[in-house]
């Protein structure tokens, strides 16, 4: 029963989030930051930045994914499954009436210039999420490394998420290696 | 009708489990629903210009439409699932996965790894937004940039939350952009 009530908070929030989802699904990521993250504490900001990555590294929508991911962490699979659902009936909605009232609506100059206007804050909100994200995301220096090399290969080079991330799998496990055995030498000089 | 919502379902989980979200899949998108007859070629670039501009990833807008264009509303919904279906069976067992292993040493190490990774992902995803949102018709877009700075201040300074921010901005459009 506990499950259920959960379920259908979260069915909630997950809907209200879906409304929101401008910006290819970064947006739902900032509003969950500030709802989860910040005011229910839930999660931590590094839980949230390891979903994201797992989200959208796999095949699929990154929404739907994300919300699965989420779902699932903090009430189980009955939990990720009401997220997703809940997630994408708005856009699903919307964008059925905009289908039917589609020629009206592309040449419509008031909703165009609205529009653009909400593009405009695509950046500001996602910058607000990942602010929050970067605290604690750079254990040691040659992360920051990791960081750059992304950028760089996503921007200028358009490599996909997946890859990238198998880059931050290996360069990471390579890292930790690196200062644990550095950390383990200095050990054994202190116990000579 | 039986079989359109078939042919939707199996277009669409093909497209899902081959895309991994945004502009990625497009050719794949146009491919299927061109072929099949559901959208001609100058409806997929219009969705992309609607997908930009509504609340929803690329890829559900897609299904949504050719979705309805081929069978209907029930069309968009079993397209919409087809689009879904990595996430309900690829997604669910990494979650699974995910939380049983969270605490391993191994883990810690990719993660340590996937974290900056994913941050600058983020970087480049603002630096495309940046071009694309702020740029209008090849000439930088002064009120468009206004709108920017003013959302930084609500949502920094004033922790305005995001849903207000986006119908502010859709207010400032109207009356910066005539």
């Amino acid at each position: 029963m506990a499950q259920w009530k959960k379920a259908l908070v979260l069915f909630g929030q997950f809907f209200k989030f879906g409304c929101f989802t401008f910006g290819g699904g970064w947006s739902i990521v900032a509003q969950m930051q500030k709802l989860y993250v910040e005011e229910e504490k839930t999660i931590t900001s590094q839980e949230l930045l390891d979903i994201t990555s797992v989200g959208r590294s796999l095949p699929g929508t990154m929404i739907g994914n994300v919300a699965m991911l989420y779902g699932y962490r903090v009430g189980g699979m009955l939990c990720g499954i009401a997220c997703v659902i809940a997630m994408i009936t708005p856009p699903m909605i919307i964008l059925s009436l905009i289908t039917y009232f589609y020629t009206l609506f592309r040449e419509n100059v008031w909703v165009m210039n609205a529009m653009t206007g909400v593009r405009a804050a695509i950046v500001p909100i996602i910058a607000s999420a990942a602010i929050n994200m970067v605290k604690g995301a750079f254990r040691f220096p040659p992360c920051y490394i990791l960081t750059a090399v992304a950028f760089i290969l996503y921007l200028f080079f358009g490599v996909g998420c997946a890859e990238l991330v198998v880059i931050g799998i290996v360069g990471g496990i390579l890292i930790c290696e690196y200062y644990e055995r550095r950390e383990l030498k200095k050990h054994d000089h202190s116990a000579d | 009708m039986i079989t359109v919502l078939i042919d939707l379902l199996w277009s669409f989980v093909k497209i899902g489990f081959t895309s991994f979200g945004g502009l990625s899949m497009i050719p794949l998108i146009s491919n299927e629903v061109v072929s099949h007859g559901w959208m001609n070629l100058s409806e997929v670039s219009d969705i992309v210009a609607i997908a930009e501009m509504t609340p929803g990833p690329l890829g559900l807008n897609c299904a949504t439409f050719a979705g309805i264009h081929a069978a209907g509303i029930p069309g968009a919904i079993t397209a919409n699932l087809g689009v879904l279906m990595p996430t309900f069976t690829l997604t669910a067992a990494a979650a699974i996965f995910f939380q049983k292993f969270q605490k391993s040493r191994r883990m810690g190490q990719i993660l340590t790894g996937v974290r900056p990774v994913c941050i600058g992902l983020l970087l480049g995803v603002i630096a495309s937004f940046s071009q694309t949102n702020y740029i209008i018709d090849s000439a930088i877009s002064l009120p468009a940039i206004l709108i920017g700075i003013i959302d930084f201040v609500l949502l920094f300074k004033w922790k305005v939350s995001i849903p207000k921010v986006i119908l502010l901005s859709a207010a400032f459009g109207l009356i910066f952009f005539r």
